[in-house]
């Protein structure tokens, strides 16, 4: 199995995502922007970073990249599984592979700290991950707070679309949890094969390092990508 | 031209003028006057910074390269160098702090090693443009790391009025490299190619270095601004791996970025440090906008530029990296044999001066051994009364703007990408995870009111801090690196006080045995004649033997004794409580440098060989505010009782809040406290049993002074922001 | 008093780098569009109430010298809209 780790000009999670991968006994392979052809991929993984400086806005000239438009078809025709992780979330909504945007933080600033996060929808790309389960990840982004349109968050719910919320440290929602304003407290969203988060689980793959909460979530998703193929290959 | 329009004086330009044997031309002496700044040159702290001691077992590179390089392993170099942007930064506070940031991780870079973490100190004033200024810094510190993706993992932040029109911006900045990548200024030959690599060169900070950082604040300096930088982490980014992939493929003769005066230091300093002379086409230089002239190209300061020499089999492999980066490399010169920097526009002829007059023979003040005997000497200075002990006096202290929780800045910060950060700035120190190569710890110090009116027992303090900060952890110092910020060196006191400032520095490194492997010096932080606290910033880099397990800060478990682990003094001259309590700041105490070596040594292997539940050095606000941070890190299910010897009320606030070196606090099983204080005590230091840890949110001291945690987290917590009763 | 929409367009000064402008110049060409040249600015509009149409250009442009624009690298022009 190899998951792609898709770099553009000014990606700086990509080394830690690679480690986390390997450390997850996964061979990673890093892709190049530039790349046309993705087919040969299990599943392929956007990391954080200022691709582009986070210029213009964050994500928009990432998703013009020809890469996008590999990622693209690959998901349309082969439901490539594909995580987007902080500037990939961003990415994949610029890309509009995923619903809504990221707008810059509600406070005006750049956060990074702890965060716990609870699953408020089950996914077959993550098994494992149940409803009300909490994660401890690290956030670190400027430009967070999720927004989609007045009246299409119901659906977003009801289509179970609607993946991790920030929380306190037991698990409630409200106002306070919410580190960047982001509507629902989002900051998971998931569509089909495609699913994307603001927080770092790649940072969070040891207790050393404060959490290995990320370890769980990035093993789920590994698990739902064997069974996945294994399902296509049978 | 004249002489002064380019900052030097009239028998600054006679000596030019005697070396060359003819007038200079006006490109000339604009390479004269960058070169023989202040700030390029060090004229007016050179001598003072040759005194301090340089050699030891794990230095690879000490003063002179870009950065210091010391060994961590055998397979791994640590480069770090703190450096200052001060005075931009008070003019542009987002992109003066930004191109701070970047400037110092091009130095890293500049040394073949890859940045793994930034370090800031900052000091303010306390009114509020000064709190905008703070805002704008710490956008700007953000910008620049966060983007280009290197961890911020700790950093110190003081406030004084001192500083309100003249705040501080120190950046350390720390990278590794594997030895056989080694790379510097110094190695480049004759007949090598000088490409430059990155951002096109504009109109950008012209005479920054020889106006703007080397003369004091003045009406004019507002008529400057139009030279201000603008950094461009993206690039920086882009550039940066650029470099290092050149550097690990082995491509490179050598390697040196542009910093202040831009192309001119860069080609001079490289060409005398490799004992080469430099040929340079001014006109093949990328611009960013049509018309600048030779003169404006030579001194621009442009960021995103770094200097590569290469030989001519492996240039078409660096031009071939840099394109598949998307960044410009552009051929414009040789390396000659001629010891000459000769520059040509358009086949013209425009300069030509030996290097080793613009780097060398810059007048420079020199240091006699009765002067720098004479630093040495303690001041007369008077203590006032002390304050009797009341409850409210941890409450003020903790909410004082030099006590309080630095988090509404930290977390500002990305401290935790490349995933190494075990200790991040919410700590003393910064441990960094290394895998198979070990911990890397990363202590800044320097509060400036210990040197406000001793600058030598503040020296010496800041250095013995964060030694001792280090120690609490069981890390081994390799080195220390220096930023020194002090006002006008033209006048007496401005000099002393710079001079007594490093005195102390060089005397506890020489004590402890720590070599100071590199730093920086910003003069002329004066305005309207003011000038700041001379303040030390120091930074040290320690071998840390357990990484992933370093010893907790927090009050550790319910039962346990807390210790205060002391060396006599109980001196509160200079503390924060001090200030806050009294609105004085007297002298802070001096230290018998002599025991220092020892009582570090003793520490360390303590807490190597026993290390007790929590430990933390004795920090801002005194043993009071120790314990508060400690507290902080257990969280309100937990609760101390504790008792002091002392029951006259001025000897409990002393003991409670002084800054004394050499000091820590400790959490250990109460049936240790036997061994331990043989122990220590055997190494000089002195133990005492302060009381216990219990269950329950509450602090009790001596059964009638007593805080509860909300209120201590409430004022400790407050954000920088909320000034208003102190303006 | 009558009210007016004022446009305040912020600018850096052209000696002043743009990396979002370069930044973004580079994806452009890249996407197959000729384009010489990408300067990133601001675009401020306010509502104010004024007694005409010059005195609210005059207020905006204070609020664009004092806070909205930044001296040091930026310049702005305001516009008054009908």
């Amino acid at each position: 199995m190899q998951i792609g780790v898709v770099t553009f000009p000014g990606s700086n999670c990509d080394v830690d995502t690679v480690k986390a991968l390997t450390d997850l006994g996964v061979q990673a392979v890093v892709i190049d922007y530039r790349n046309h052809r993705l087919d040969y991929l299990s599943a392929a993984i956007i990391p954080g970073g200022f691709s582009y400086g986070d210029y213009l806005r964050s994500g928009a000239l990432a998703a013009r990249a020809p890469v996008m438009a590999a990622l693209r078809d690959a998901v349309e025709e082969q439901k490539l599984p594909v995580l987007g992780i902080c500037n990939g979330f961003q990415i994949l909504t610029e890309a509009g592979l995923l619903p809504g945007v990221l707008r810059p933080n509600r406070h005006g600033e750049f956060r990074c700290d702890w965060q716990t996060l609870r699953v408020a929808a089950e996914s077959p790309y993550f098994p494992g991950l149940r409803v009300g389960d909490r994660l401890r990840m690290p956030i670190a982004h400027g430009e967070g707070a999720y927004y989609t349109p007045p009246g299409s968050l119901q659906a977003l719910f009801q289509a179970g679309q609607a993946w991790l919320q920030y929380t306190d440290d037991q698990g409630q929602l409200h106002a306070l949890t919410n580190p960047n304003g982001s509507v629902a407290n989002l900051a998971g969203i998931q569509q089909g094969s495609v699913a994307a988060l603001m927080p770092h689980p790649e940072r969070a793959m040891h207790r050393y390092l404060g959490s290995d909460d990320g370890h769980k979530l990035l093993s789920a998703w590994i698990d739902g990508i064997r069974q996945e193929v294994g399902h296509a290959r049978v | 031209m004249h002489a002064s329009d380019v900052g030097l004086t009239e028998a600054e330009y006679q000596r030019i003028e005697a070396l060359m044997g003819r007038a200079p031309n006006d490109l000339e002496l604009g390479l004269f006057g960058a070169l023989w700044s202040e700030h390029c040159s060090y004229k007016n702290s050179k001598a003072l910074l040759s005194r301090l001691p340089h050699e030891g077992p794990h230095v690879v590179s000490g003063p002179g390269g870009n950065a210091g390089v010391v060994r961590l392993s055998q397979d791994l170099d640590v480069a770090f160098k703190v450096e200052s942007h001060n005075h931009p930064s008070y003019v542009e506070p987002v992109q003066g702090a930004a191109t701070g940031v970047g400037g110092i991780l091009r130095d890293i870079i500049a040394m073949g090693a890859r940045p793994i973490a930034v370090a800031d100190a900052l000091r303010f004033g306390t009114d509020r443009h000064s709190m905008a200024l703070l805002h704008g810094v710490v956008k700007g510190v953000g910008l620049y790391g966060n983007a280009i993706g290197v961890p911020t993992v700790t950093g110190d932040i003081g406030f004084s009025d001192t500083y309100r029109a003249n705040p501080l911006v120190n950046v350390l900045a720390v990278g590794i490299r594997r030895p056989e990548h080694a790379m510097g200024a110094n190695t480049a030959k004759p007949g090598q190619v000088l490409v430059l690599l990155g951002q096109r060169t504009g109109r950008d900070g012209i005479h920054g270095a020889s106006l703007l950082a080397s003369r004091d604040f003045d009406e004019q300096s507002h008529e400057l601004r139009p030279t201000v930088q603008v950094g461009d982490p993206f690039l920086g980014k882009l550039l940066m791996e650029v470099t290092l992939k050149c550097v690990e493929e082995g491509l490179l003769a050598a390697l040196q970025d542009l910093g202040a005066a831009g192309l001119t230091s860069a080609s001079a300093e490289l060409s005398e440090s490799s004992g080469v002379g430099a040929e340079i086409h001014l006109d093949r230089v990328p611009l960013r906008e049509a018309g600048l002239t030779p003169y404006e190209i030579m001194l621009s300061e442009t960021q995103e530029r770094m200097l590569l020499v290469v030989s001519e089999e492996n240039l078409e492999r660096v031009l071939a990296v840099a394109q598949d980066f998307e960044v410009l490399a552009t051929e414009i010169g040789r390396t000659t044999e001629s010891g000459e920097l000769h520059l040509f526009y358009e086949g013209a002829e425009c300069a030509r001066l030996r290097t080793d007059w613009l780097v060398d023979q810059a007048p420079r003040r020199s240091v006699d051994e009765p002067f720098w005997e004479g630093l040495a000497q303690a001041p007369k200075t008077e203590s006032g009364e002390v304050p009797k002990f009341r409850s409210e006096a941890l409450l003020e202290v903790a909410g004082s703007l030099d006590a309080r929780s630095r988090a509404s800045v930290y977390r500002q910060y990305d401290y935790m990408i490349q995933t190494r950060t075990v200790y991040g700035p919410d700590r003393d120190l910064a441990v960094l995870d290394l895998g198979e190569d070990g911990g890397l710890a990363l202590a800044v110090d320097g509060p400036g009111r210990w040197a406000a009116e001793d600058g030598y027992a503040g020296g010496a303090g800041a250095v013995l801090r964060v030694l001792a900060t280090l120690a609490a952890t069981g890390a081994e110092p390799l080195g220390i690196t220096d930023g020194v910020n002090a006002g006008n060196p033209d006048k007496t006191d401005s000099y002393r006080a710079m001079g007594a400032l490093i005195r102390g520095v060089a005397d506890a490194a020489r004590a402890a045995e720590v070599p100071v492997t590199g730093g920086n010096v910003s003069l002329h932080n004066e305005t309207d004649g003011e000038s700041i606290w001379p303040t030390g910033v120091i930074g040290a880099a320690g071998r840390h033997p357990h990484p992933k397990s370093p010893v907790p800060q927090n009050l550790g478990k319910v039962g346990d004794a807390i210790l205060l682990i002391h060396s006599g003094s109980r001196d509160w001259g200079a503390s924060v409580a001090e200030r806050v309590l009294t609105g004085r700041v007297s002298a802070y105490p001096r230290t018998d440098l002599e025991n220092a070596k020892s009582r570090l040594k003793a520490m360390t292997e303590w807490v190597r060989e026993n290390p007790p539940h929590a430990l933390r050095v004795l920090g801002d606000g005194g043993l009071g505010m120790t314990l508060v941070r400690m507290w902080a890190e257990s969280g309100p299910s937990f609760g101390l009782q504790l008792s002091l010897p002392e029951k006259d009320l001025q000897e409990k606030t002393r003991l409670f809040f002084n800054e004394a070196p050499l000091q820590w606090v400790a959490a250990i099983p109460m049936d240790k406290l036997a061994e331990v204080t043989r122990r220590l005590e055997a190494s000089g230091l002195a133990i005492l049993l302060l009381g216990e840890v219990t269950e329950g949110g509450m602090m009790v001291l001596d059964g009638r002074y007593q805080w509860s945690y909300a209120d201590l987290m409430a004022r400790w917590r407050k954000p920088y922001e909320e000034v208003h009763d102190e303006l | 008093m009558p009210a007016f929409h004022a446009v305040v367009t912020v600018e850096l000064k052209e000696s002043i780098l743009d990396p979002a402008g370069e930044a973004t110049q580079g994806v452009l060409k890249h996407m197959g569009f000729s384009v010489d040249g990408v300067r990133i600015g601001r675009h401020i509009r306010l509502t104010l109430e004024a007694e005409t149409a010059e005195e609210a250009g005059q207020v905006a442009g204070r609020m664009a010298e004092e806070l909205l624009a930044n001296p040091v690298m930026e310049t702005f022009r305001v516009e008054v809209l009908a």
